[in-house]
């Protein structure tokens, strides 16, 4: 537990210094503003009867129940909520390894009597927790205005978190292999960045399979579809889980637990080869 | 003698370069022994071996063969660790940290309690003469108090093996008396202390036992007082000492040589030394001072360094 403690003051304190925590929440915040400032709703009789965004009149032509209204917020917005979180946590977090790794650095650290396991897997969680209280802070903000305008109670809104999260834990372990491998920060952003856009291409992998010549490409392709994380799927069922019941049909069609499995088995393997080779390398 | 703290046998390691087909030898089987409350020095030219060593009995490179325990256990478990302290040569203590938080962060990580952290990081600090600047970030540090704070960061959890790569380095003539007596306080406290330093005169002040390591080889191994000590030269200090007087010794075969109203005399041994002396009684020259001439750290290091190959030291 202290060895956890320790890294984690250490993360804190040098994204505090390298005003990444500051831009974080900084970032958070503007965006919690404007939305706090920019929607105003006039609701009566539990309905919406008008409303306003940036000062300017909405146009109603039904009255509309606040209730399918906040689902229908809070669902879409968590898809956007999907995207900034997670390159926010990634660009955040990134560099914990590759520092670590540094002459001069690295012996501090390891002329412990930390095992390297423990070193590197306590400095995973404190980067998860750094990104994680950024992700539950946007989204407990954005709850509780939306709460506070319409008295519309939607706890469902966390299970956004609760996939952003499981996201970022495996793109965060996918970048501490990229870290151990290279010592390098950029690389591991851009690879970290690659890895999601491609899993993001890769749910067409049907037609894409179809459109290539040869067997062995397609097999490729399939192949690659099942190792690399379900980015598109998990964005498809963080829409899902927010809206509940009231999920769109092709979206709650897709909601299977194999995106979940096969994402977590990356993670697990990349988090597993990246401790391992920490524990054989040589500095 | 105190049983050994750290133990070094045979140890060997060869880095290989990234196509593989390159190969170098940094360790060629060296062996030595550092026992509790013992003061040693590892000396050696660039290149010679110092680091890899320090850094095999902290695992963080490994051996290519051989052995290397620190209190009673093999380097590689991180149990060995636990009362060792290290200071790296060049490290890289975080600027946005302060002395206070640094400690914190390293000390826990050796298993200390904050409160334990606090006062004893408090003393070190203030023994250390940057006490003052314990809420100052690092990065406002000159290089020597930097290198204080990086003493203190070894020290933090009281440890009974240190290990300590330049511990000196970039710090005052003052700074440097100050660390040296820290240093042989915590020796006589039981602490045995590894130290790679170029500045031989501070290992020759500071340290009981030296190897000089060369091409990966133990090259000389000592205590400073053996090696330093040229075999069977003297200083001879008398009146008069005129030419017949020096002839007359050179005919006994001793090596002769007059310096500054002083003779440097080269013996086979204690009885042509009395041999010598008998010769100047009997002239009526009366003998003012006598004693064993010693080489300089720096003299036999360089010797060493120099010499055409590494002969097995005794």
């Amino acid at each position: 537990m202290k060895v956890l403690v320790a890294n984690l003051e250490d993360v804190m304190r040098e994204a505090a210094a390298r005003w990444t925590l500051i831009a974080y929440f900084l970032l958070s915040s503007i965006f919690i503003l404007i939305f706090a400032s920019a929607i105003n709703l006039d609701i009566v009789d539990g309905a919406l009867a008008g409303a306003k965004l940036f000062g300017k009149e909405v146009e109603m032509n039904d009255t509309i129940s606040i209730e399918k209204l906040v689902l229908g917020f809070e669902s879409g917005f968590s898809a956007v909520l999907y995207f900034l979180c997670t390159f926010l946590a990634v660009f955040a977090t990134a560099h914990l390894v590759p520092r670590m790794q540094e002459k001069g650095t690295i012996d501090l650290y390891l002329s412990r009597p930390v095992p390297r396991v423990k070193l590197i897997l306590s400095r995973y969680v404190a980067g998860l927790i750094l990104a994680g209280s950024n992700v539950f802070y946007l989204i407990g903000a954005i709850w509780l205005i939306v709460m506070w305008k319409t008295h519309v109670f939607h706890p469902r809104f966390f299970l956004a978190g609760a996939v952003i999260m499981f996201i970022i834990a495996t793109l965060m372990a996918f970048a501490f292999l990229v870290g151990v491998i290279t010592s390098s920060t950029a690389v591991s952003i851009m690879t970290t960045y690659g890895l999601f856009f491609f899993g993001l291409m890769l749910v067409g992998h049907d037609r894409i399979a179809a459109a290539v010549s040869k067997e062995w490409q397609a097999t490729v392709i399939n192949t690659l579809y099942w190792i690399v994380p379900k980015t598109a799927e998990l964005g498809g069922a963080v829409v899902a889980f927010v809206s509940g019941g009231q999920a769109p049909e092709r979206l709650a069609q897709q909601l299977t637990w194999s995106p979940f499995l096969s994402t977590a088995a990356f993670g697990v393997a990349s988090l597993v080869l990246a401790s391992w080779l920490f524990t054989r390398k040589e500095f | 003698m105190a049983p050994p703290v750290i133990e070094v046998s045979g140890l060997r390691k060869t880095y290989r370069g990234a196509l593989r087909s390159s190969r170098i030898t940094a360790l060629d089987g060296i062996d030595f022994t550092v026992a509790a409350g013992e003061m040693f020095g590892l000396l050696g030219p660039n290149g010679a071996g110092k680091t890899t060593t320090v850094k095999i009995l902290l695992d963080l490179t490994r051996p290519t063969g051989g052995e290397a325990r620190v209190g009673g256990r093999p380097a590689g478990d991180p149990e060995s660790r636990r009362r060792v302290g290290y200071l790296p040569e060049g490290h890289k203590i975080p600027g946005y940290l302060t002395a206070r938080q640094t400690l914190s962060i390293f000390g826990r990580m050796s298993g200390m309690e904050k409160k334990d952290i606090e006062r004893r990081g408090v003393e070190l600090l203030e023994k250390l003469r940057i006490g003052k600047w314990i809420d100052i970030r690092v990065k406002k540090y000159s290089k020597g108090m930097t290198q204080r704070l990086g003493l203190a960061c070894a020290l933090i959890h009281s440890p009974n093996v240190l290990l300590l790569d330049e511990p000196t380095d970039g710090v005052d003539p003052v700074g440097r008396r100050e660390i040296r007596d820290l240093l042989q306080e915590e020796a006589k406290n039981g602490t045995a202390v590894l130290l790679n330093s170029h500045l031989l005169s501070e290992i020759e002040l500071t340290c009981d036992r030296v190897a000089v390591l060369r091409n990966g080889k133990v090259a000389a191994f000592g205590r400073v007082d053996e090696l330093t000590r040229r075999a069977e030269t003297y200083k001879l200090v008398a009146s008069p000492i005129d030419d017949a007087l020096l002839a007359a010794f050179r005919e006994t075969g001793a090596g002769v040589e007059r310096v500054n109203g002083h003779v440097i005399l080269s013996v086979d041994g204690v009885a042509h030394l009395n041999a010598l002396v008998d010769k100047l009684r009997a002239g009526g020259g009366l003998l003012s001072e006598l004693a064993p001439v010693r080489s300089t750290l720096e003299d036999v290091f360089v010797d060493l360094v120099k010499a055409p190959s590494v002969e097995a030291p005794q």
